[in-house]
């Protein structure tokens, strides 16, 4: 049993990099060694550091048997050159093949006897193929080489069962030796086994294991922070990333002087977590601190380090600070009109024109969510300007944030602020939804002005390419809707909208502009079901009668009937409508007939039919009563309801009447069944998994 | 800062002396800057149209470079719209770079073994030279200092071999060496002249230049007649004059840029233009070498 263990040395190799190829070379070698079915411990593993991408595999065979084969040769009865041709070709005797019957007849037989192959060998043979499999998001070239890699490989170090696994990878010699420090490349160390190449690195400072490194790190931010009492809210993606660009961390508190916390604080955040990798702290309040961890990847023996960390974060919060001060005092009012000058998009007309549109959008959602039109106007008029603003320039993911602070200083009300603070939002599935009407509004403006302007220019987001965001957007739209649980008129929204880029002498086709809209809002709006664990079928059901204005409504129905399927409500409620449908669908096939739902009570023979059909009535009564109107749950119920007169109706009457004219009733009862049950949704693509239950 | 031992301040003119002995050493032509307005030093022909090709080339130099949009009328202590960048062009990129960029540290007093020196990926392209690169920015101390850069692409050609450039930040340095948070006090010789002394004025008028006074309606005339002009000499198989013009359309198209007279919308075509012009002067370049 041996052990293998690869080293691939490069230049600081990005962090994204370094896990796609630990991921993806591991299991090629792994799938290579189930494919030559060698056998391994399962606890097999890879570990990286910035330079060292390490594979590890434990308890390998040495040796490991290839199967005996038995291979077809020529027909018995077939012309002597043909046999001699596969003696040849397999370099054998005759006297090795033997004679066997199949259904297509006789045939020359071999039987390749099983062989001992050396391990070691044939992954001396294939370790360069393995390699190249290898596939870079990114590579590159360098010096005169053809190799392309993700960063320039300096040294392959390859051993199995302690010696050196030997191959050639373009102009690099696999080897037991590695360079021992990342930065001059000069000294070397010959390894025998991954043990001592582990404790090697350890007294050396370098963890050489990612998963140790990462473990390290958090420790000591959690160390630090509980005896200085902050609130410590560690952005994992930033542990990760900063696991992976050092390989002897060190956590170091800094600080920053405190005049910059007038600063918005998402500046502050972002300076410090974006662009300096380094960790914002908080008290127990979630007040934003003056101090910051810094993860470093060497002794600070002077405090250099630390000094230079924060002269850094100085110089960046000085400069964010300039801007801040400068741009908080210039009007915002005043800057409207400056507008003009920044483009929005070729054909869209400029951030002016965007702003006059969004204007008259907000004033028709004003009268909808009965807000006042005064303050949402005033809103959408300064929603852009931040954009002529030079902090926004700086940091442009801070748009609409920033504006909302510039508000606030400019003495808007608050109202007014959060919404052009909130109106970019949400700008995604994961993305936080605004709950302020304000908010709503201007955001839902914005959004729908974008998708009429963008499918306006039919510049339609297609399966590969959403150069826009579009799909965010309607994303966006969707949960404006749905997790504010109201009901907008979309369809006259979007008429509107294309009358405001038409008073610009912009032209859209409308009708287009709507069914292409509609299309692509529906689909958003299917993974946005998708997503909150909506069966696929309910889905369906739901959007078989869309209808833009009804999202909300759309949505709560198939939520509210997933939420109830697989219980004994919903499984009555299914069983109800799929034993009348199922019978009037294939009579509706035989006969070609179509039916009204409109039984006649008088051709009734049967208590049965007259206890559906006055039960039928009841819910039909109760369905439209006004206290059920927006209550699908108790819809739900009084569907599942009808359990026992379906269950008596089918029990004891024969649909199939001798007399045509009570069939053709008996029928029509069980349409108007289902168009009841059309009230709610068409039910016809629900699926009835119960089994148990049966129909 | 450096340590206690070499506590003798490293002036901003010794920072460029050091850096050209030590690059000298290592065997590279030490060049002159260009005399054409550039926005870095990878406009300069020696690494531009020395990247491409087969030939082994090795050169550094200084490249006074022009931002006009990063102009801060000089109250800024960070910004400049003019500043300088020592570069370092090597093909091919030699096995130990790395360690020869290292080391080059040492000679402008930075010791790598006193501060955190880390390669942070940075992938490099210029839309204008349609040139693309891979690698990191270099952090010390979390202080941005150098680009470290294999070239993959130049005026729209695979590059092959790979050419190895250094993009050293001198204001950056000198401020970390001399431990200054503001540029205009970067002491700039022995004798006390700080860097403010020869360029805030410079900063003043020139902010006040491309943001307020250029005149838009002259320099568009005058993209056009540039390009027009390249376009021409590119047509008589003469790439190097073509090249200049490139580069001159290229700064009138940044100061029009700081003055707000283009549009997202038209940016592109712009660059797109300069980038064409670019890419005919590389491949008309490598013809008449051969």
């Amino acid at each position: 049993m041996s052990e293998f263990f690869l080293e691939l040395f490069t230049e600081e190799m990005p962090p994204s990099l370094q896990n796609n190829a630990k991921i993806e070379f591991l299991e090629i070698l792994k799938n290579f060694l189930d494919e030559k079915k060698i056998s391994y411990n399962k606890l097999y593993y890879s570990i990286s550091t910035p330079n060292r991408l390490i594979f590890y595999f434990k308890d390998i065979v040495e040796e490991f048997e290839k199967k005996t084969e038995e291979i077809r040769g020529p027909r018995v009865d077939a012309n002597k050159e043909s046999l001699e041709g596969f003696l040849k070709s397999k370099n054998i005797s005759k006297k090795k093949i033997f004679i066997k019957k199949t259904p297509k007849g006789e045939f020359y037989f071999y039987k390749i006897p099983s062989i001992k192959v050396s391990t070691k060998k044939i992954l001396q043979e294939n370790m360069p193929f393995l390699l190249q499999r290898i596939k870079w998001k990114k590579s590159m070239k360098w010096g005169n080489y053809e190799l392309s890699w993700g960063r320039p490989l300096k040294s392959i170090l390859c051993l199995f069962n302690g010696t050196s696994l030997n191959f050639v990878f373009y102009h690099l010699k696999s080897s037991n030796k590695t360079f021992i420090n990342k930065d001059d490349e000069i000294k070397t160390r010959t390894f025998k086994n991954f043990v001592s190449y582990k404790n090697y690195f350890k007294q050396a400072g370098v963890i050489v294991d990612d998963r140790e490194r990462k473990l390290s790190i958090k420790k000591n931010l959690e160390k630090i922070s509980k005896a200085k009492n902050f609130n410590l809210n560690i952005n994992l993606k930033l542990l990760d990333e900063i696991t992976n660009i050092v390989e002897k961390p060190k956590v170091i508190l800094c600080s920053f002087d405190k005049k910059f916390l007038e600063i918005p604080r998402e500046v502050i955040q972002l300076t410090i977590e974006n662009h300096q990798k380094f960790f914002p702290i908080s008290d127990k309040k979630n007040n934003l601190l003056n101090y910051f961890f810094s993860v470093i990847d060497k002794e600070d023996k002077f405090g250099l380090i630390k000094k230079g960390n924060e002269s850094v974060v100085d110089a960046r919060l000085t400069d964010a600070e300039y801007f801040w001060k400068k741009n908080k005092s210039q009007s915002m009012l005043k800057y409207v009109s400056k507008l003009e000058n920044v483009n929005y998009f070729n054909g869209l007309g400029n951030y002016l024109d965007k702003t006059k549109r969004l204007k008259n959008l907000c004033s028709v959602i004003s009268d909808e969510l009965l807000i006042s039109k005064e303050k949402l106007e005033l809103a959408s008029t300064i929603a852009k300007v931040d954009l002529l603003f030079d902090l926004v320039n700086e940091f442009p993911e801070l748009q609409g944030v920033l504006g909302g602070y510039f508000a606030e200083s400019q003495g808007f009300e608050k109202e007014v602020c959060l919404a052009v603070s909130e109106h970019y939002l949400p700008s995604g599935l994961n993305s936080r939804t605004p709950k302020n009407n304000y908010s709503i509004a201007l955001s839902l403006s914005d959004k729908l002005d974008a998708l009429v302007g963008f499918f306006g220019l039919d510049l339609v987001p297609t399966s590969s390419k959403d150069p826009y965001a579009l799909r965010r957007m309607a994303i966006g739209l969707i949960k404006l809707i749905i997790e504010n649980k109201k009901s907008f008129k979309l369809k006259e929204m979007i008429d509107y909208s294309c009358q405001l880029y038409n008073n610009q002498s912009i032209n859209f086709d409308r009708k287009s502009v709507h069914t292409n809209l509609s299309i692509f809002i529906i689909d958003r709006l299917k993974n946005y079901m998708k997503e909150k664990g909506i069966r696929l079928d309910i889905i369906e059901s739901s959007l078989i009668d869309f209808d833009l204005n009804n999202i909300f409504v759309i949505f709560t129905k198939a939520d509210r009937l997933n939420k109830i399927i697989k219980k004994q409500v919903g499984i009555d409620l299914i069983e109800n409508y799929k034993r009348a449908f199922n019978i009037l669908n294939s009579e509706t096939q035989l006969q070609n007939e179509d039916y009204k739902g409109s039984a006649d009570p008088a051709l009734f023979k049967s208590n049965f039919e007259k206890d559906l059909f006055k039960k039928i009535h009841d819910i039909r009564k109760n369905f439209t009563s006004i206290n059920l109107e927006n209550d699908y749950d108790s819809q739900l119920s009084l569907l599942a309801s009808l359990k026992k007169e379906v269950e008596n109706f089918f029990d004891n009457v024969i649909v199939n009447d001798n007399d045509v004219v009570i069939k053709k009733n008996r029928l029509e009862l069980l349409k108007m069944l289902c168009n009841t049950f059309d009230k709610y949704f068409n039910f016809e693509k629900i699926e009835f998994l119960n089994e148990k239950a049966g129909i | 800062m450096v340590s206690k031992k070499t506590k003798k301040l490293i002036t901003f003119q010794e920072t460029i002396f050091n850096l050209q002995n030590y690059w000298s050493n290592h065997g590279c032509l030490i060049l002159q800057p260009y005399d054409v307005e550039v926005g870095a030093g990878t406009f300069h022909p020696a690494t531009t149209l020395r990247s491409l090709g087969p030939e082994k080339w090795k050169a550094a130099y200084v490249q006074p470079s022009r931002r006009p949009s990063d102009g801060r009328y000089g109250e800024n202590p960070n910004r400049l719209q003019h500043y300088y960048q020592f570069q370092v062009l090597i093909k091919p990129s030699p096995e130990n770079i790395k360690k020869l960029f290292l080391d080059s540290l040492s000679s402008i007093g930075i010791d790598k073994n006193v501060h955190d020196i880390r390669f942070i990926e940075d992938d490099w392209e210029s839309p204008t030279l349609g040139a693309a690169g891979l690698g990191w920015e270099v952090w010390c101390d979390g202080m941005e200092i150098t680009q470290f850069t294999y070239f993959q692409q130049m005026a729209g050609v695979q590059c092959s071999p790979v050419s190895v450039e250094l993009t050293y930040g001198l204001e950056r340095i000198c401020m970390f060496v001399q431990e200054k948070s503001n540029v205009f006090d970067i002491l700039w010789n022995k004798d006390g002249t700080l860097y403010k002394d020869i360029y805030k004025e410079n900063e003043k008028q020139f902010s006040k230049y491309n943001f307020e006074l250029a005149n838009i309606d002259y320099l568009f005339n005058t993209f056009e007649s540039l390009e027009k002009e390249a376009k021409n000499l590119l047509l008589n198989k003469l790439p190097l004059p073509a090249y200049d013009h490139s580069l001159k359309a290229s700064h009138v198209f940044n100061i029009l840029d700081s003055r707000g007279a283009i549009s997202t919308a038209q940016r592109a075509g712009y660059i797109s233009r300069i980038r064409d012009l670019v890419k005919e002067v590389g491949l008309k370049w490598l013809e008449e070498k051969k």
